[in-house]
């Protein structure tokens, strides 16, 4: 399995980059995201989502429907995407910590 | 070895060509369709489905409706081929005398006979020369074709270019009489009294035939019979399950639904 | 694991192969192995066997591969990705692949080839258009079908296709949606269709004693939710008793894409156990073409019962009740410029072709079709899920999906940048997000039934 490494911490992730198991989360994590991601910083608007992601996620076990990312949080999708260039499944959901989205999506 | 060529392989081409055949088929039918793989839309009834698979067998029909070009050749190759098998049989039975039924004389008959089957063994070698060019020619047919299958071709137009050589080069004529005699001699198991020095083509063109059958359960030719196999397995009926929901509270429902949604445009 | 030299997508590891129950061979028992499950399958399955021993190699099937039309590899033309598995038959199966070896195409079975067939079946969109031209009904998929089956068993699955496998056995859905979330999704699209319909319609699952049960694609509920909000107006409108299961909030069987046995059975099986426990008088199957082909043509032969209920597709329902004039339409809220994908599976495998129509024409008031279309379509460039953001399968995709964006473009659909492709697949959709972005056709995507409720249930502010 891949690792990478934060604040002198392993910690494991998938092919794809994503957290295997989201206790392992810490801001660090975002940060370092955040650099393969191609985000220069992560502003208030990018830990609304981050942080609205990781609630959701917590009270019923999966990320939230896009639309329903997009309202809770205000942000269009467009706004989203400007955000997070991969998008929600890849980017947001990623920073977040949050696993990656499996099936026809 | 001219004899063993017109007494002895004929017998043991034929053998391997049947066992052959039916222990290609039974290895087949030992199959089984586990699951419903038809090709949609399907026919509704048996009767749909019989059409289908006449247009498919008989005439090309996903080929035509494909590749035009492709299907030409090799629907004209198949059709003269099974013609010139056809004629062969009906010359051994007729000695070309077969028109006379439809009231022409017996010379015009044996004309027409032998008319029709210059004409379909030169259209056959013609097509069979297109098949080879094409899969020397296209790209895509020459990424898909092994030696053997150039081999195949070949081996047809060996057989039709002997056949075709004797009726076309004077001299070289077997005639109606020769093949009829021997095909009965080797039919009834007696000494075959054709002179062997008579006619190197018609050896040569003998030899084909027994090697095409013998290597024919062995090869793709098989296909002649795996179309029949396939096509029962994609081209089936299908009747689709009735429509209709069962509903709780049909007239109220609808009517307030429809109307509601009309309200708020 | 010996690095794959072909370009494949990243491959499940053995802990999630386990997770599937299967134990991942390794290499130097690979071929041993692969030669067994090879002769069990070819001996078993009649459309394999015929592929295996009656094509001619003719070449038709080569300019209707939209993958190798998308990639001139000469490895995606369908008889030559049949070779992978037929090489090996002939030299061990037949006479003439015993004596003549290459002569006749056959080659003994390697670790190479292995290799190669996992990239080359995971290359395969196993759309049947192969089959539809094949003068003798050969049918590639079958092919396909019996190569991902024996990689399953050797435990070469894509991860893609394992984390779907094992999340379907988890929660009873692809995405790996619990019930919590399945729950407050539905309250999240009820409040959208009061706020942009202005009628209260509810989405109800687990709902005992209802009559009919509906199967969605659990990607509705993450990407398309146009989708499950038109199936519950349409549902809503004919006052029908439905619901739907958090057991079973799939349409899709990954079963069929890479275990035809175990994987396939089980969600089958699942299926008919919650008709049992909540009632159901008639199944109807949400938009999803792959996992319809499954619901419709596999669960007689997979199940273990007598199957007790019908089982329709959603557009066999919408098309009986728009041809018996049962609904009341408004083509006039989708007046976009409109184009229609057929989904491989329903239009060669399932023949909803001419329904998918009978449905969008009173819907919509600008409809044009794609040439070819029907069950000469060709397929999205994502069938049979192999939807991978791997880098190179990615670029595969995209490579797949030109002779797709070729279709569209001709259609003119996306001139004004304003036009509506209907898809009513999941798979298709999700491969249509990107992929209309990468060929920047200026369409957006739309699945069938999501017209249909808007048509029935006019927005308020339009």
């Amino acid at each position: 399995m891949p690792h990478i490494e934060v604040d002198g911490q392993q910690i494991e992730v998938d092919e794809d980059g994503f957290l295997i198991t989201i206790d392992n989360w810490n801001e660090g994590v975002a940060h370092y995201f955040m650099k393969e991601e191609g985000i220069e910083e992560l502003t208030e608007e990018h830990w609304k989502l981050i942080n609205y992601l990781r609630d959701y996620f917590f009270q019923f076990g999966i990320a939230p429907m896009i639309r329903k990312l997009c309202k809770e949080s205000g942000f269009n999708l467009k706004k989203v995407y400007q955000l997070f260039p991969s998008g929600p499944a890849k980017g947001a959901c990623k920073l977040a910590g949050l696993p990656k989205p499996t099936g026809c999506v | 070895m001219t004899f063993f060529i017109l007494q002895v392989l004929p017998y043991i081409a034929v053998m391997i060509f049947i066992v052959g055949m039916v222990w290609r088929l039974c290895r087949w039918l030992k199959t089984r369709n586990v699951h419903n793989v038809v090709l949609t839309p399907t026919p509704k009834t048996s009767c749909g489905v019989a059409v289908r698979y006449v247009k498919e067998i008989f005439l090309f029909r996903s080929l035509f409706n494909g590749d035009k070009s492709l299907w030409a050749g090799a629907w004209i190759m198949h059709v003269t081929l099974a013609g010139i098998i056809g004629g062969h049989i009906v010359g051994f039975a007729f000695l070309g005398q077969q028109f006379i039924y439809m009231g022409v004389s017996a010379d015009t008959s044996v004309f027409l006979s032998k008319l029709l089957g210059t004409t379909f063994g030169v259209i056959l070698a013609v097509a069979l020369l297109y098949l080879l060019y094409r899969r020397l020619s296209i790209n895509e047919a020459k990424l898909t074709s092994y030696f053997a299958d150039y081999m195949h071709l070949i081996l047809l137009l060996g057989i039709v270019s002997a056949g075709n050589f004797m009726r076309l080069v004077p001299g070289y004529s077997v005639g109606f009489e020769v093949p009829k005699i021997y095909m009965i001699q080797l039919a009834t198991f007696q000494p075959v009294t054709i002179d062997p020095l008579m006619n190197t083509a018609f050896i040569i063109h003998l030899l084909l035939v027994q090697i095409l059958l013998i290597i024919f359960p062995f090869s793709k030719l098989v296909h002649l019979v795996g179309i029949f196999v396939n096509r029962l397995t994609v081209d089936r009926s299908y009747v689709e399950p009735a429509p209709g929901m069962p509903v709780a509270n049909a007239g109220v429902s609808v009517g307030n639904a429809a109307s509601s949604g009309k309200k708020t445009t | 694991m010996s690095v794959n030299k072909y370009t494949a997508p990243a491959m499940a590891k053995e802990k999630e192969m386990r997770a599937l129950s299967i134990i991942p061979v390794s290499d130097e028992n690979k071929v041993k192995e692969a030669l067994k499950h090879l002769k069990h399958l070819v001996r078993k399955f009649r459309p394999l066997m015929l592929a295996m021993e009656s094509c001619t190699k003719c070449g038709h099937c080569a300019e209707n591969c939209h993958t190798y039309l998308g990639t001139r590899d000469s490895n995606n033309i369908p008889t030559n990705r049949a070779d992978l598995f037929r090489k090996a038959w002939k030299a061990t199966h037949t006479l003439e692949g015993r004596v003549f070896g290459k002569l006749v195409g056959a080659e003994p079975l390697t670790l190479d080839t292995i290799n190669k067939m996992y990239a080359y079946f995971y290359q395969c969109n196993e759309c049947r258009r192969c089959a539809l031209v094949c003068p003798f009904g050969i049918d590639t998929c079958e092919v396909t079908f019996a190569g991902r089956q024996l990689l399953h068993w050797l435990g070469m699955v894509p991860s893609l296709h394992a984390s779907v496998g094992e999340a379907m056995y988890r929660t009873g859905n692809h995405t790996g949606l619990p019930k919590p979330g399945l729950v407050d999704t539905c309250e999240f699209l009820e409040e959208e269709i009061l706020e942009e319909s202005g009628v209260d319609i509810k989405i109800p699952i687990d709902k005992p004693d209802s009559d009919v049960l509906y199967i969605p694609s659990s990607a509705d509920f993450l990407l398309n939710p146009e989708t499950m909000m038109g199936a519950a107006r349409f549902f809503h409108y004919l006052g029908i008793n439905w619901t739907m299961s958090s057991a079973i909030a799939e349409a899709g069987n990954f079963g069929l894409l890479f275990d035809q046995r175990y994987t396939l059975r089980f969600n089958t099986m699942r299926l008919l156990d919650e008709v049992i426990k909540l009632n159901i008088k008639k199944v109807v199957w949400g938009e999803c073409g792959h996992g319809w082909r499954a619901g419709k043509m596999y669960v007689p032969s997979m199940t273990d019962r007598p199957v007790p209920v019908p089982i329709v597709h959603l557009h066999d329902e919408t098309a009986h009740y728009i041809r018996t004039g049962q609904l009341k339409l408004h083509p006039e809220v989708n007046n976009k410029p409109i184009t229609l994908h057929d989904p491989c599976n329903f239009s060669r495998a399932c023949n909803l072709g001419a329904k998918l129509r009978e449905v969008l024409n009173p819907c919509v008031t600008d409809f044009r079709e794609m040439t070819p279309n029907h069950e000469r379509n060709f397929c999205c460039g994502g069938g049979s899920a192999i939807l991978f953001d791997d880098p190179g399968m990615y670029d595969l995709r995209i490579k797949f999906s030109a002779k797709k964006a070729e279709q569209i473009r001709a259609t003119g659909i996306g001139e004004n940048g304003d036009g509506y492709l209907v898809a009513p697949c999941s798979i298709c959709k999700a491969q249509f997000y990107p992929i209309l972005e990468e060929h920047d056709l200026g369409v957006q995507v739309k699945g069938l039934i999501d017209l249909v409720g808007n048509a029935l249930y006019p927005p308020i502010n339009i």
